[in-house]
C-alpha cells in the first residue's frame, strides 16, 4: 500500500471532489470511489519516485525534529530555497517526509 | 433478467452479454446483475457447475471469481458442516485446473487461500502442512501429473500470503495470522530449497519457487531461516533466464529489516556476496548491463541494510571492508550513466549511510573505523569526480535528451554526495581538489580536457554551494585559478558560472577578491548561452557584496545594460541601492531612461499583438529592478521584509522616476486598459515598488489611487484590488494618507457591487480579491465601516453570493471574510445590524456549501466561520442554527432530526478549541454526503 499523504495536494482535493460528486449523484458506490483513491495513492507515489527530476536546494535552522511511526516531521526557519535563478525566503517551513523505499508491507499496518 | 433466477443459465446468459454484447447499456445491466448473482445464496451452487471442464474459460472464471467472493465476503453464509466438503471440492478443483488455464488456477487458489485464512487459526490449524501433504502425495488430487501438482501447489503457496495482505482484515487479526503461517514457514522452505537445488527441476518451476520465496517473505521471516534457501538462490544467478527473478529474490531476503538481530547469519551472507565479484568483473568487461546491475544491487542491499550491524562486528572488519571495495567498485564501474552503465548510481545511498554510521559509533571504534574509512572516501570523492565528468563532445551530441536530463540527475546526487562528505573529510577535502585543479592547470606536458577541469571546479561548487568555506584557506587560490582557466565549452562556464556565484558569501567578506572574477562574469554576459549562469552569480554577488561593488558599478552597469536579459535587473536593484547616496538617482535614471524612451515610443503606437509584448517585457524589468532596489535594507544583511518605521527617505529614486514616468503609465494604460496582461505588468510595477518602498511610497498615494480608480472603473480586474489590498494594509493608520485611499475603496466597492447585480459568476478572481480587500480593510482599519458611505451590508450579500462559487480560492476568501466580519460584530452598529437581519441567511448558506455545494477539503475554512460566530455572537448563532436546521432534508436527507440537535449543541459548546470545531464540521460534511463510516472517507 502506497502513502496516502498526497490525497492532500491540489490534484488529490480535485480528485475526492469528483469522486464524492459521482458518490452523491450515485453513480459510483464509496467502495469503488476508495479503489480509484488507492490507485491514485499507488500512481502518485511511482510518478514522484521517478518522474520528478527537478531539484531545489534549501536551508534554514533547523526548529524542531521529529520522528514518530515512520513519519519524519522538520519544522525550520528563516528558510532560503534556491532555484536556478531565485531565492526564495520563508519565515517558517514544515516538511513531512516518509522513507520513499518504504512502501512495503510497514507503511500497509 | 430477473432476480429471482440465478441459475446457471442465465448466468451463462449475463456471461454472454458482458463479454460479446456490443451494446455498452446491455453490458452494464448484465454486470450489475451478475453482482447480484455473485451476492446471492444461489451462488454457493451455481459457481461449481460454471466451473465443469466444458465450459469456456471465461464461465469458467467467473465461476471462480465467484467462489472466491463467497469465501471472503460472504463466510458466515456458509452452513455448518459445509467446511469439509467445501475444502475438498476446493482442493479436486486446482487439481483439475492445474494444467490451465492458469486464469482460473490462480482464482481458485486465491479462493482455497481464503478459505484457510478463515480456519488456520481455529478449527485448520495444520492447514499448510495438510495441503502440502495433499499435493505432494496426490491423494486427493487424482487429476493432475506430478509437474502440474508442484505449480499448483506452488501457485497456492504464493497467493496465500498475498490474500493475507490484500484482504480486508482487523489489525489485530492480521498479525495473529501472520504468526500463525509463519511458523509453517520451516515446512514450506524445506520444500522450496529441495525444488530449488533438484537438477532436473524445469525453469517454470523453479520461477515459481522464486516468487513464492518473495511472497513469504512478507511474513517478516527471519534470516537465520532462510539461509540456506538464499544460498540456493544465490547459485541461480549463474541461470542466465533465472537471474533477474533471483536477484529480486536475494534482495527481498536481504533487505528484511529483522535480519540485524541475526549477526551470525549476516556474517555467513557477506563471503557469499564477496563471491559474487568474478561474475560482476566478467558482466562489466562484457559490457554486460543486467548482469552487472543486478550484482550490484545485491552487494548494496547488504552493505545498506545492514552496515551498522557489520560494523559492529569489529573482529569482522575485514570481510566488512571487502564487501566496502567490491561497492566501491560498483559506483566506479566504467563508462558514462546513464548510456554505458546504470549501477554507479544506485551506490550513492550507501555512502551517506557507511558516513551516519561511522560518526555515530563510540569514540574508540570510530577512530578505529576513521582510520579505515578516511582514505576510503577520498578515493570515493576520485570516483565520483570521474563519474560526474562530461563524455567527450562527439559522444556527448550524439545522446538522447533524456539520457542528458537523466546525467544531469545523477550530477547532481553526486554534488549531494560530495557536499555531505565534506562533513567527514573537512577543509582537507577542498585543499585536495585544489592542489589536483592546480595540476591540471600548470601542467604544461600533459593538456588537460575541459571534462577534467570542469569535473573539479563542479566539485568545489558542489561543496560551496551549501557549506561555509570560510575555514578553507584554498578560495583565494580557487579564486586565482580561476582566470587561468579557457572556458572554451558552454558546460565549463557554466559550472565557472555557477561556482563564482556559490562563493559570493566567501567574496563578501573578502571583497579584495571581485576584482578578479568579475570581469569573468561580465565577459560571459554577452554569450547568450551562459545568461542563465551568469545572470545568477551576478546576482548572487550583487545580493551579498552589494556595499563593496562601489567601485564595479559603472562595469557592471555598462555590460548589463547592453545584454538586457531576463532577471538582471534583481542583481542591478541590490547594486543601485547600495551605491553612495549621491550617486543613486544619476545612475537609476541612466539605467531607465533608454526602457522610458522605448515605452514612449511604444505606447505612441496603435496598439498591436506586435507592441503589447515589448510593453509587458519592460515593465517586467522595472518591476525586478523595483523589487530588490531597497534603501531600508541598505545596512542590514538580511532580506526578510519586515515593516520599517522609520522616517521617509525624502526623494527616494524610486518615487522620483515614478513621478517622471507617471504620465507615461497613464498613456499606456488608456491604450492597453483591456488587456489584462498589460494592466497586470503595470500593477506589479506598483506593488513591487510598493513592498519596498514601504512609507517612501507616500508621496505617489494620491496619484496611485486616481489612478487604480480610474483602472477599476473602466475595466474592473483583480490585480487593481490587490494593489488597493496592499495600499491599506501600509498606510492603513497613516490618517494624512489615508482620505485618498477610503475615498479609492469606496469607488471600488461601489463598481464590483454593480458587477455583483449584472452576475459576478465570470470573475472569481474579481471576487476573491474583494474578498481579500475587505478583509484586510476590517483587519488594518475597522472604524472606515462605522460612517456611511463604506456599505458593510452589501459587501455582507456579495459574501453570501461568493459562497456559491465553485472556486476554492474564492470560497477561502469568502471564509476569511466572514470570520473577520462577525469578529466586529459589537463594535460597528452595521455589521450587528446585518448579522441580526439575516444571520440565518448566512448560515443557511453555509451549510448549504458544508453539507453538498462545496468541496468536502474546505469543511475547515467554514468551521473557521462558524468558530468566530460561536465567540463572537452565540446567542444569534443559537438561534440562526435551529431555524436554519428545521426544514426537514436540509441541508441533506442523511441527517436525522435527532442528529441536527445533536451538531447545534455541539457547535454551540465549541469556544475554545478550533481543532475541535473543525471536527464537528468534517462530520457534518461526511454525514451530509452519506458517506460517515465508509473506509472511503475514513482514510482521509
Amino acid at each position: 500500500m502506497a502513502y496516502q499523504l498526497y490525497r492532500n495536494t491540489t490534484l488529490g482535493n480535485s480528485l475526492q471532489e469528483s469522486l464524492d460528486e459521482l458518490i452523491q449523484t450515485q453513480q459510483i458506490t464509496p467502495q469503488l470511489a476508495l479503489q480509484v483513491l488507492l490507485q491514485f495513492d499507488k500512481a502518485i507515489n511511482t510518478a514522484l519516485a521517478n518522474r520528478v527530476r527537478n531539484r531545489v536546494n534549501f536551508r534554514g535552522s533547523l526548529n524542531t525534529y521529529r520522528f514518530c511511526d515512520n513519519v519524519w516531521t522538520f519544522v525550520l526557519n528563516d528558510v532560503e530555497f534556491r532555484e536556478v535563478t531565485d531565492l526564495v525566503k520563508v519565515d517558517k517551513v514544515k516538511i513531512v517526509a516518509c522513507d520513499g523505499k518504504n512502501t512495503g508491507s510497514n507503511a500497509a499496518d | 433478467m430477473d432476480a429471482d433466477e440465478f441459475t446457471v443459465e442465465a448466468v451463462e446468459r449475463a456471461l454472454q452479454q458482458l463479454y460479446y454484447d456490443p451494446d455498452m447499456d446491455k453490458k452494464n445491466v448484465a454486470q450489475k446483475w451478475l453482482t447480484q448473482a455473485q451476492a446471492s445464496p444461489q451462488a454457493w451452487h451455481f459457481c461449481w457447475a460454471l466451473l465443469r471442464p466444458d465450459k469456456v474459460p471465461e464461465i469458467q472464471f467467473f465461476g471462480a471469481s465467484t467462489l472466491h467472493a463467497k469465501i471472503s465476503s460472504h463466510w458466515s453464509d456458509l452452513p455448518p458442516g459445509q467446511l469439509d466438503s467445501l475444502r475438498s471440492q476446493l482442493i479436486t478443483q486446482i487439481g483439475q485446473f492445474a494444467s490451465g488455464p492458469k486464469l482460473v488456477l490462480t482464482r481458485l487458489c486465491v479462493a482455497l487461500a481464503s478459505l484457510v485464512l478463515h480456519v488456520l487459526a481455529e478449527t485448520w490449524p495444520t492447514a499448510v502442512p495438510d495441503l502440502l501433504c495433499a499435493f505432494q502425495t496426490g491423494e486427493s488430487v487424482t487429476e493432475a501429473d506430478g509437474q502440474a501438482r508442484c505449480l499448483a501447489l506452488l501457485e497456492l503457496l504464493a497467493v496465500l500470503p498475498e490474500e493475507l495482505q490484500s484482504s480486508r482484515i482487523p489489525a489485530s487479526r492480521r498479525s495473529q495470522l501472520r504468526s500463525a503461517l509463519a511458523v509453517d514457514w520451516s515446512s514450506v522452505c524445506s520444500l522450496l530449497q529441495q525444488l530449488l537445488q533438484r537438477p532436473d527441476a524445469p525453469c517454470p518451476v523453479r520461477e515459481r519457487v522464486l516468487r513464492c520465496v518473495s511472497s513469504w517473505l512478507t511474513l517478516d521471516i527471519a534470516l537465520k531461516d532462510s539461509e540456506g534457501l538464499l544460498e540456493s538462490c544465490l547459485a541461480l544467478l549463474k541461470e542466465s533466464e533465472l537471474f533477474d527473478t533471483a536477484v529480486e529474490t536475494i534482495v527481498s531476503i536481504i533487505s528484511q529489516p529483522d535480519c540485524q538481530r541475526f549477526a551470525d547469519s549476516l556474517l555467513k551472507v557477506v563471503p557469499q556476496v564477496l563471491g559474487l565479484q568474478e561474475q560482476l568483473k566478467k558482466a562489466v568487461q562484457d559490457g554486460d548491463m543486467e548482469t552487472s546491475h543486478g550484482i550490484c544491487r545485491i552487494a548494496v542491499a547488504l552493505g545498506e541494510t545492514h552496515c551498522r550491524t557489520l560494523l559492529e562486528q569489529v573482529d569482522h572488519w575485514q570481510g566488512f571492508q571487502a564487501l566496502v571495495s567490491m561497492i566501491m567498485s560498483c559506483t566506479g564501474t566504467p563508462g558514462h550513466y546513464p548510456v554505458d552503465e546504470t549501477s554507479s548510481s544506485l551506490t550513492l545511498t550507501f555512502w551517506y549511510t557507511l558516513q551516519d554510521d561511522i560518526t555515530s559509533l563510540d569514540a574508540e571504534r570510530q577512530t578505529l573505523y576513521l582510520q579505515i574509512y578516511r582514505p576510503v572516501y577520498f578515493q570515493l570523492v576520485d570516483v565520483l569526480l570521474q563519474k560526474a565528468c562530461f563524455p567527450r563532445d562527439e559522444d556527448y551530441a550524439a545522446w538522447s535528451a533524456d539520457d542528458k536530463e537523466q546525467f544531469k540527475t545523477y550530477r547532481v546526487d553526486i554534488s549531494d554526495t560530495l557536499m555531505y562528505v565534506y562533513e567527514l573529510l573537512g577543509p582537507e577535502l577542498l585543499r585536495s581538489l585544489y592542489d589536483k585543479l592546480g595540476t591540471l592547470l600548470t601542467d604544461t606536458t600533459h593538456p588537460s580536457s575541459w571534462q577534467d577541469i570542469e569535473a573539479l571546479l563542479f566539485g568545489f561548487q558542489s561543496i560551496a554551494e551549501t557549506v561555509d568555506v570560510s575555514y578553507s584557506d584554498v578560495i583565494p587560490g580557487l579564486i586565482g585559478l580561476i582566470p587561468l582557466i579557457t572556458a572554451n565549452n558552454v558546460q565549463l562556464a557554466e559550472t565557472i558560472m555557477f561556482t563564482i556565484g556559490s562563493l559570493a558569501e566567501w567574496l563578501a567578506d573578502h571583497s579584495l577578491m571581485l576584482a578578479s572574477v568579475l570581469p569573468v562574469v561580465l565577459h560571459g554576459l554577452s554569450n547568450a548561452d551562459l545568461s542563465v549562469a551568469c545572470v545568477s552569480a551576478l546576482k548572487r554577488i550583487c545580493r551579498e557584496c552589494r556595499h563593496d561593488l562601489h567601485l564595479h558599478a559603472n562595469d557592471i552597469m555598462a555590460v548589463s545594460q547592453a545584454v538586457l536579459v531576463k532577471d538582471i535587473h534583481k542583481a542591478l536593484g541590490f547594486l543601485l541601492s547600495a551605491l553612495p547616496s549621491d550617486e543613486i538617482l544619476g545612475k537609476l535614471l541612466s539605467l531607465v531612461t533608454p526602457h522610458i524612451q522605448q515605452l514612449e515610443k511604444l505606447a505612441n503606437e496603435p496598439p498591436s499583438s506586435a507592441n503589447k509584448l515589448p510593453i509587458v517585457h519592460i515593465l517586467g524589468l522595472l518591476s525586478d529592478l523595483f523589487s530588490t532596489f531597497d534603501l531600508n535594507k541598505q545596512s542590514e544583511r538580511s532580506e526578510v521584509m519586515r515593516p520599517v518605521q522609520t522616517q521617509p527617505h525624502h526623494n527616494n529614486p524610486v518615487v522620483v522616476v515614478l513621478q517622471q514616468a507617471f504620465p507615461l503609465i497613464q498613456t499606456i494604460l488608456s491604450k492597453w486598459l483591456n488587456e489584462p496582461e498589460v494592466v497586470e505588468a503595470v500593477c506589479a510595477v506598483f506593488e513591487k515598488s510598493l513592498k519596498t518602498l514601504l512609507h517612501d511610497f507616500a508621496p505617489l498615494v494620491t496619484q496611485l489611487c486616481e489612478l487604480i480608480g480610474q483602472m477599476f472603473s473602466a475595466y474592473p480586474q483583480a490585480s487593481a484590488l490587490d494593489l488597493t489590498r496592499q495600499l491599506v494594509h501600509i498606510f492603513g493608520c497613516e490618517k494624512d494618507l489615508f482620505s485618498p485611499i477610503i475615498a479609492l475603496l469606496e469607488l471600488i466597492t461601489n463598481i464590483t457591487m454593480s458587477i455583483f447585480q449584472l452576475g459576478s459568476r465570470d470573475h472569481p478572481d474579481v471576487v476573491e480579491s474583494f474578498m481579500q480587500l475587505h478583509t484586510q480593510a476590517l483587519r488594518r482599519k475597522s472604524d472606515l465601516y462605522l460612517s456611511d458611505r463604506l456599505d458593510i451590508k452589501a459587501v455582507f450579500y456579495c459574501g453570501i453570493l461568493s459562497f456559491k462559487f465553485p472556486e476554492a480560492p474564492t470560497l477561502k476568501a469568502t471564509c476569511l471574510l466572514f470570520t473577520e466580519l462577525i469578529s466586529h460584530c459589537e463594535e460597528i452598529p452595521a455589521v450587528r445590524e446585518v448579522l441580526q437581519e439575516d444571520g440565518k441567511l448566512l448560515l443557511q448558506t453555509l451549510l448549504e456549501a458544508i453539507g453538498g455545494q462545496s468541496p468536502r477539503s474546505l469543511a475547515e475554512h467554514f468551521a473557521e466561520v462558524l468558530f468566530s460566530a460561536s465567540c463572537n455572537c452565540p446567542s444569534m448563532l443559537s438561534v440562526w442554527l435551529r431555524e436554519a436546521l428545521l426544514p426537514p432534508g436540509f441541508p441533506s436527507s442523511h441527517l436525522t432530526t435527532e442528529y441536527k440537535e445533536h451538531f447545534c449543541q455541539q457547535i454551540l459548546r465549541e469556544q475554545v478549541s478550533k481543532r475541535r470545531m473543525k471536527d464537528i464540521v468534517k462530520e457534518f460534511a461526511l454525514l451530509s454526503r452519506g458517506l460517515q463510516g465508509t473506509e472511503y472517507a475514513a482514510n482521509y
